[in-house]
């Protein structure tokens, strides 16, 4: 077992607790998941675009004496310079997760390419050397090599990108090489090499989209562990800066005065919570699916 | 029925020949080739471990020096004369090729010698000898308290099979996975440490009893997170476990049930747990570095993150190394562990 298969995989891989055999209740459960999951993420991004488009006021204004409890008029209270913490919370939803996405997707495809670049490569250095590497950079949690990267490029949400993009790769590189060196000596392959088909084509058309797969169910797991991260990266004050309405910033910013005003911190906090949840259950569903196609 | 499986025990023991019983037990603890002995797989395991460690500290290397930006225009700000910047460039050792840095850099770490910090000076192996045990102490007790809830727990779920359980437990472990630490550490302070005053807020103190009084909080907050994980892994291992054939063998040779639920059914479903475990510390660790910053816990995470701040980069060079060669030691011990509670499992 290895440890990224062990970390990625077993989160979501509960044998035995539906009874074996019973393909078809174990496909449900996977729907009702990804129904529930996808319909809480759903909501979310409807709110990320509706409340800053109908509120009348800007996400960095002064609409109200600072610290108000929450109200009919500011559901969610104003935070220390009396903002609207409703409207910033929603105001971050696209920050929060457009920056997660990116910071999977390059990754993602770095990874990718490295991974079965590797696996198809005849040369025996080439993998030993770049193989050490990624599992060197594996052998750091990843929030401590951010932190680290951080260090170098200053803080900011873009040097969050870029140090995500440099470290976070290994991890689908690892992935993909020890899934495309299984795929590549599967019968279609042959079988698509047997007919004379091109090497780009058998590439792109047979190898790419039965390794990829499985990154992304492993990717899905990841956007919420990035997610997280970046929270926790803004939280330390490394990566969005204010005024900047982010949900890890925002519950940094309340943190002294949690004692007088809760709700500046806990909406925030709700927020990363729900979409969290929400991409848990969609990946979860995902994972369960995946597992039924190939079983 | 005592332990509540599916399978008619009595309906196999009637079934089976004794001689084929004995035979299905020792194919299913020794399949393949005949395993080595324990130590020398033991050895090997070390080995690679030592060099994955090998390529961690070439990373923590490279990281500094590939990431885009200078590192030495970064520490001194904007306004740096080129002379002040070249001056610190020679006492950093940056003014060489990369290759002769290495080799200092590895000279340096045999003699025990992991570099300064720019602003006070004093030796990074200086500051790990007061800072580390804080963080293994947070580790150890993290382990500990989750090790002491998620067994008991998953060994329960198992064997009472109360049918929705499953999917509770499985919600609940999507949940715990989405909940970010540092937001639970706040809130769990908030309630404990300020309205019900039960845990500090911050300080510290050395030495192990006493050192539990600060550390329990941020221990608690991590097993919030692992608790439900280990536990679900636990419980699929065991239902795992007691479809083996093993197990019937120990019911029908009517092995002590005390015997048999540890040497039968706990001990080779925990294999699996404790390879988890060493990965999810692998994770956590990474989450100390928020705990130590709220929980205002002197340990090597909060240093981090001050010397980033700073800009310190010996320090933050210095301490990822820490960080790297503890999660490579922490899989090393989990894998050594689970090898020990099962030896079918295989050391890679």
């Amino acid at each position: 077992m290895t440890l990224v298969e062990a970390g990625a995989a077993d989160w979501f891989d509960v044998k035995g607790t539906t009874p074996k055999g019973k393909q078809a209740r174990r496909l449900k459960d996977g729907t009702i998941g990804m129904i529930v999951g996808g319909a809480m993420l759903g909501i979310l991004l409807l709110m990320g675009i509706l409340v800053p488009l109908l509120s009348p006021y800007e996400s960095d204004q002064s609409v109200d004496m600072p610290f108000m409890p929450p109200s009919s008029t500011f559901l969610f209270g104003s935070d220390g310079l009396g903002r609207d913490v409703f409207l910033r919370v929603f105001s971050s939803v696209y920050l929060d997760l457009g920056v997660a996405f990116l910071g999977v997707i390059i990754p993602f495809t770095l990874g990718t390419i490295i991974g079965i670049g590797l696996a198809m490569s005849r040369s025996k250095k080439l993998n030993a050397v770049v193989g050490s590497v990624i599992d060197g950079i594996n052998a750091f949690p990843l929030l401590v090599l951010a932190i680290a990267l951080i260090a170098i490029l200053g803080p900011g949400l873009q040097s969050v990108v870029i140090a995500l993009s440099l470290t976070n790769w290994a991890r689908y590189a690892r992935l993909s090489r020890t899934r495309a060196q299984v795929v590549k000596q599967q019968g279609y392959i042959e079988a698509a090499q047997t007919l004379g088909y091109s090497k780009p084509r058998i590439l792109f058309k047979h190898l790419v989209p039965n390794v990829s797969s499985e990154t992304t169910a492993y990717g899905l797991s990841d956007l919420i562990l990035v997610i997280l991260l970046i929270a926790s990266l803004s939280f330390l004050g490394l990566g969005a800066q204010p005024p900047t309405p982010e949900w890890g910033a925002m519950i940094s910013d309340g943190r002294p005065t949690l004692q007088m005003a809760w709700w500046p911190v806990v909406f925030p906090g709700l927020a990363l919570c729900w979409a969290g949840v929400a991409l848990s259950f969609i990946a979860e569903g995902v994972t369960r699916r995946e597992r039924d196609v190939k079983s | 029925m005592m332990f509540g499986f599916e399978k008619g025990t009595t309906q196999v023991s009637l079934s089976m020949p004794p001689a084929d019983v004995t035979d299905i037990a020792a194919d299913s603890t020794q399949a393949g080739p005949r395993p080595q002995p324990i130590w020398e797989r033991i050895l090997r395991r070390t080995g690679r471990a030592v060099i994955v460690a090998f390529w961690v500290m070439v990373v923590a290397f490279m990281l500094i020096r590939l990431a885009p930006g200078d590192p030495v225009s970064a520490a001194l700000g904007g306004e740096a004369s080129p002379e002040t910047v070249a001056a610190l460039r020679t006492q950093l050792g940056l003014d060489v090729d990369p290759i002769t840095q290495f080799w200092k850099y590895l000279w340096a770490f045999t003699q025990g010698d992991l570099g300064s910090s720019l602003l006070s000076g004093v030796p990074v192996t200086e500051m790990l000898k007061t800072n580390l045990p804080v963080t293994l102490w947070l580790i150890a007790i993290t382990v500990t308290m989750t090790m002491i809830v998620s067994i008991p727990l998953a060994v329960f779920i198992a064997l009472v099979r109360i049918p929705a359980l499953p999917y509770v437990f499985r919600t609940l472990t999507a949940i715990g996975l989405a909940l970010p630490s540092f937001l639970v550490a706040l809130l769990l302070l908030y309630q404990f440490g300020l309205i019900w005053g039960i845990a500090p807020i911050f300080g510290y103190e050395p030495g192990f009893p006493a050192n539990l009084h600060y550390l329990w909080l941020p221990a608690l907050v991590n097993c919030v997170v692992l608790v439900p994980v280990l536990s679900r892994v636990l419980y699929s291992s065991i239902l795992d476990t007691l479809d083996e054939e093993f197990v019937e063998t120990g019911v029908i040779r009517g092995v002590k049930s005390y015997r048999f639920f540890w040497f039968y059914v706990l001990r080779p479903s925990l294999a699996p747990t404790v390879v988890l475990l060493s990965y999810m510390m692998g994770v956590m660790v990474g989450s100390t570095v928020i705990l130590e910053s709220i929980f205002a816990l002197p340990g090597i995470g909060r240093e981090l993150v001050t010397a980033v701040s700073m800009r310190d980069y010996p320090v933050v060079q210095g301490i990822i190394l820490v960080f790297g060669v503890l999660v490579v030691f922490l899989s090393l011990l989990g894998d050594i562990v689970a090898s020990l509670l099962d030896p079918r499992v295989k050391l890679t």
